[in-house]
């Protein structure tokens, strides 16, 4: 027992405290069996179909869509930091960027996954990629986060390469030293994907002409979603990873970062939720006035059918769009730890209640006259491959804190030693 | 995707969107291949195991990297920043003029006037035939005690100034112990010889990395001062260290100390 | 010759029999529906609608809406929306055709269409034993987790094409090709024919005043079009029409 014990921890960072090999196991438990039904979940809509879902010809969407641009939206968090602190040199926020790292690659290689499984034929994926059609704003989503994920992944190495164990193994150690060096490469192209993958999954529904409550004018080929979504992912990113860390150091019963970079994450996040609320009450006023009456739709199509359709309206903007944004901005408020959490986790709902509304409440509304509002609820196997997903999330950002330097700052920039 | 696959479209969408992602691609895969490279080209130049050195030596604690010259009492603070090789420091000339006060009483573990000593815990003995001796310090053997296995580099393998010249394991955990100087092994000893390795070293040899005279005794005093906080458990009140001499067999005698932080210091290894 | 293919159908005469839905199934090998299937995940490339004019008793209405691929022609929206290219319209025929080989099966295109003409297959299409001799040796069987839609029975075109070729024509005769919801009609509710020539019927009913097609204001420019003389039928397009009168419920 105590030989397996050493083995965990000969893999752990020489002095740092962790939990026991036990806790740890304790810990992990529930989350791998959270995992493995996800797995067989998804491995039962792999072998029979489809059908297994609920999903339908009217729902053609459904839950893992919302998953999907869910995830994608708070993994934004990984991009972003990268550009405050590589391109806008906002040092402060550098022992937040191997954490945004891990929560961009989990985001976005469970959003694959999904995505993988969602799709009727998953080994025609690569035909998006043989015959793109550069017009649909799918096969923008495609490109752009496939090499996303090759940049994430990348991003990761150099994380991964820095366990005391693989750091004995000198080739691993040399790579990373170099490697290490052109990241902040990798960070700029990042940002340039992110830009157009999180605002071409605003693009999805907002060029969608059948679905006049999904449909949004704009600027060039890009609807204002394009334009909102970009917005808002830019604003929930920070939040997301601000909570992910508090977790951390909720569950681990040490800090793990200064307070001043929560303060300044969640004044980050509050400038650009209060821009996107901003941005979105523009939007809406010309969408309910202008764009869907044209089309022949007003607001009575798309509010009358569902008591709390409206109220989502209004939930989104204020108690979780501008509240928060001042909870975030104002000095008084952004003291408070517990205050600066509760902003970030209405920040969340709010992107959430967002994607939600604009993936599945999109199909629930009729477009032909004699159409009904229609209902969905998601098969078990459904929410299960969702569950999956986050317990991935949570397994890897587990295991990268405890066998990776996830908070020390990298190393080399602020230690001056020559080769001798 | 390609002009000849069908779906190609000659139209500025088209093409412009591909050439943006064929750029973005290229810029990923160029840097990883430009990692590559470099790490190769560090291989090839012989560089890998000084900086192999140098990115172990920056991640030790900053207690652990503290300058010769504060040790042998020429300076009152002082950090390396050159990974404790004094033979490329430009300011070693500097702080070696200054008087050295060591400190006096006994170093807590006994050391010899005739050996250079390595901060990684290794002593060197220049021999007569051009070759020298390296064994494990009086401290290290305090501390370690008999080895439950050792493994020595063969006859005519190369070791590097720096790198791991051998590797030893007690209690399941696994010692590197690092290489004083570069050189060719001519023979192996071990635990019982009283020294582990003779090298005959190739180029000409610099040893004014390695500690001798005064300096010893200052180092061997902070390294024990060292040694009494880490083996300290956390819940004991003020103690007064004042002097004594380190048992021999530490690890047997305090198996659930945390060996491992220790070993990281005395041994250099992050 | 370059044809726009469409219809107009008859709302006056449609009588909900359903035999076009057969018809449809029986030409295009749709399978039988599995066991776990409802009305959302059933293939129905043509599926007729019941309309009511939502009162009761000697005020009510009721008729039937044939529903089917609109081949819309402005910016056909599940074209501009495939990510690899598997809708593309034939420029010679007008009709938006599927290429289920390169169907991912992402299923963007369903979410797309404005008239829920798209269908997906969510199951394995299986025949109990026997059955399998009654498919139609024209049309391919369509794999599981690929989308289908009425293609106006492009292969009765192909046959139509074939047959001119071998009389030595360019040119299709129009009696040969009749899509088969049109055929099993018994009212013949469905006109069928090429929109480009102005002196075909289904142009000359397209263009008449009783005419109308469904969420015109959307300006896809579909190439179905609805005929009816019962104004509450026209009262529940005209909110969307492209020349919305004073919508009233009769």
């Amino acid at each position: 027992m105590s030989e397996t014990i050493l083995l965990d921890r000969r893999w752990i960072a020489r002095g740092a405290e962790r939990s026991s090999t036990l806790h740890f196991l304790l810990w992990l438990a529930p989350w791998v069996f959270l995992l493995l039904l996800g797995i067989y979940a998804a491995g039962l809509c792999f072998y029979y179909g489809l059908n297994q879902t609920n999903m339908d010809n009217r729902f053609a969407f459904g839950m893992w869509i919302f998953l999907d641009l869910s995830v994608i939206a708070m993994g934004a968090g990984a991009f972003f930091t990268g550009f405050l602190v590589y391109i806008l040199k906002q040092n402060d926020l550098k022992p937040m960027l191997n954490s945004a790292v891990v929560i961009g690659l989990t985001c976005y290689s469970g959003a694959v996954a999904v995505l993988m499984v969602d799709v009727g034929q998953p080994l025609r994926a690569w035909f998006t990629f043989w015959y793109p059609n550069t017009h649909s704003m799918l096969t923008e989503v495609t490109f752009c986060i496939s090499c996303y994920l090759l940049v994430l992944i990348l991003e990761y190495i150099p994380v991964l390469l820095r366990n005391r164990q693989l750091r004995k193994i000198p080739s691993f150690l040399i790579f990373e030293h170099q490697f290490h060096k052109l990241v902040p490469v990798l960070a700029g192209v990042g940002t340039f994907l992110s830009f157009f993958h999180q605002g071409s999954l605003g693009g999805l529904y907002g060029v969608l002409r059948g679905r006049p409550f999904a449909y949004r004018q704009g600027f060039a080929i890009w609807p204002s979603t394009f334009f909102l979504f970009i917005l808002s992912a830019l604003a929930v990113g920070p939040s997301f990873l601000m909570l992910v860390v508090a977790t951390a150091e909720k569950i681990t019963g040490r800090q793990l970062v200064q307070q001043g970079v929560f303060r300044k994450l969640g004044f980050i996040s509050g400038v650009l939720l209060a821009l996107y609320i901003a941005a979105k009450a523009v939007d809406t006023y010309i969408w309910l006035n202008f764009t869907s009456p044209a089309l022949g739709f007003g607001p009575v199509d798309f509010y009358s059918y569902w008591p709390l359709s409206s109220t989502f309206l209004f939930i989104a903007t204020v108690p979780l769009g501008l509240f928060p944004a001042i909870l975030f901005v104002v000095p008084r408020t952004a003291r408070h730890r517990g205050l600066l959490l509760l902003a970030a986790v209405l920040t969340c709902g709010g992107v959430l209640l967002n994607r939600f509304v604009m993936t599945v409440q999109t199909l629930a509304l009729p477009t032909l006259p004699f159409d009904e509002f229609l209902k969905y609820t998601p098969s078990w196997q459904e929410v299960a491959t969702f569950g999956g997903v986050i317990a991935y999330g949570v397994i890897v950002y587990s295991l990268s804190y405890r066998y990776l330097p996830l908070f020390e700052a990298p190393k080399g920039e602020d230690k001056h030693v020559s080769l001798g | 995707m390609f002009p000849w696959v069908d779906g190609f479209h000659w139209t500025a969408t088209h093409i412009i969107f591909l050439s943006l992602f064929f750029s973005a691609i290229l810029i990923i895969l160029s840097t990883l291949v430009r990692g590559i490279w470099r790490a190769y080209s560090d291989f090839r130049a012989h560089r890998a195991t000084a900086m192999c050195w140098r990115e172990n030596f920056i991640a030790l604690p900053e207690a652990d990297r503290r300058c010769r010259h504060q040790l042998a009492g020429r300076v009152d603070f002082r950090t390396c920043d050159n990974a404790f090789d004094c033979r490329g420091c430009p300011n070693y000339a500097n702080f070696a003029e200054l008087p050295a006060s060591p400190p006096t009483g006994s170093a807590g573990v006994s050391f010899s006037n005739k050996l250079l000593y390595h901060r990684g815990h290794t002593w060197v003995r220049p021999e007569e035939d051009g070759s020298y001796t390296i064994g494990l310090d009086e401290f290290a053997q305090c501390l370690v005690g008999r080895p439950d296995s050792v493994k020595l580099p063969t006859q005519c393998e190369d070791i590097e100034s720096e790198g791991i010249a051998w590797r030893m394991t007690k209690h399941g955990h696994e010692i590197r112990v690092r290489a004083p100087l570069t050189g060719t092994v001519v023979s192996t000893g071990g635990p019982d010889k009283g020294w582990y390795l003779k090298i005959l070293p190739y180029g000409p040899v610099n040893l004014r990395h390695l500690l001798s005279g005064p300096e010893v005794a200052g180092w061997l005093a902070a390294e024990t001062q060292r040694l009494q906080l880490q083996l300290c458990s956390s819940d004991a009140g003020p103690c007064l260290a004042d002097g004594g001499t380190l048992l021999p067999d530490l690890m047997d005698a305090e198996p659930n100390a945390d060996w491992d932080t220790v070993l990281g210091s005395t041994f250099l290894d992050s | 010759m370059i044809a726009r293919y469409g219809m107009v159908i008859d709302l006056d005469r449609c009588t909900g029999c359903g035999a076009c839905m057969i018809a449809c199934a029986a030409e295009n090998n749709v399978p039988p529906e599995p066991p776990r299937a409802t009305p959302r995940t059933g293939i129905t490339p043509m599926l007729v609608r019941a309309l009511s004019n939502g009162r009761d008793g000697a005020d009510r209405r009721e008729a039937f809406i044939p529903i089917t691929c609109m081949q819309c022609e402005n910016e056909t929206p599940c074209v501009a929306v495939c990510p690899q290219q598997a809708v593309e319209v034939d420029k010679s025929t007008g009709i938006v055709m599927q290429i289920p080989q390169r169907c991912l099966g992402c299923r963007y295109c369903m979410t797309a269409c404005p008239y829920h003409a798209r269908y997906f297959n969510w199951w394995d299409p299986q025949w109990p034993p026997g059955m399998e001799k009654s498919l139609n040796p024209g049309v391919s069987v369509r794999m599981r987790g690929v989308v289908e839609k009425c293609n106006l029975c492009h292969t009765r075109f192909h046959g139509a094409e074939e047959k001119a070729a071998v009389a030595g024509r360019k040119e299709i005769d129009p009696a040969d090709y009749i899509p088969a919801c049109v055929e099993a009609c018994p009212t013949g509710a469905i006109l069928f024919g090429n929109l480009a020539d102005p002196n075909d019927p289904v142009t000359l009913a397209a263009h008449s005043p009783d005419s109308f097609r469904l969420l015109e204001r959307i300006g896809t420019e579909p190439k179905i079009h609805y005929k009816t003389t019962q104004d509450w039928i026209r009262a529940l397009a005209d909110k969307n029409a492209n020349h919305p009168t004073e919508a009233q419920h009769v």
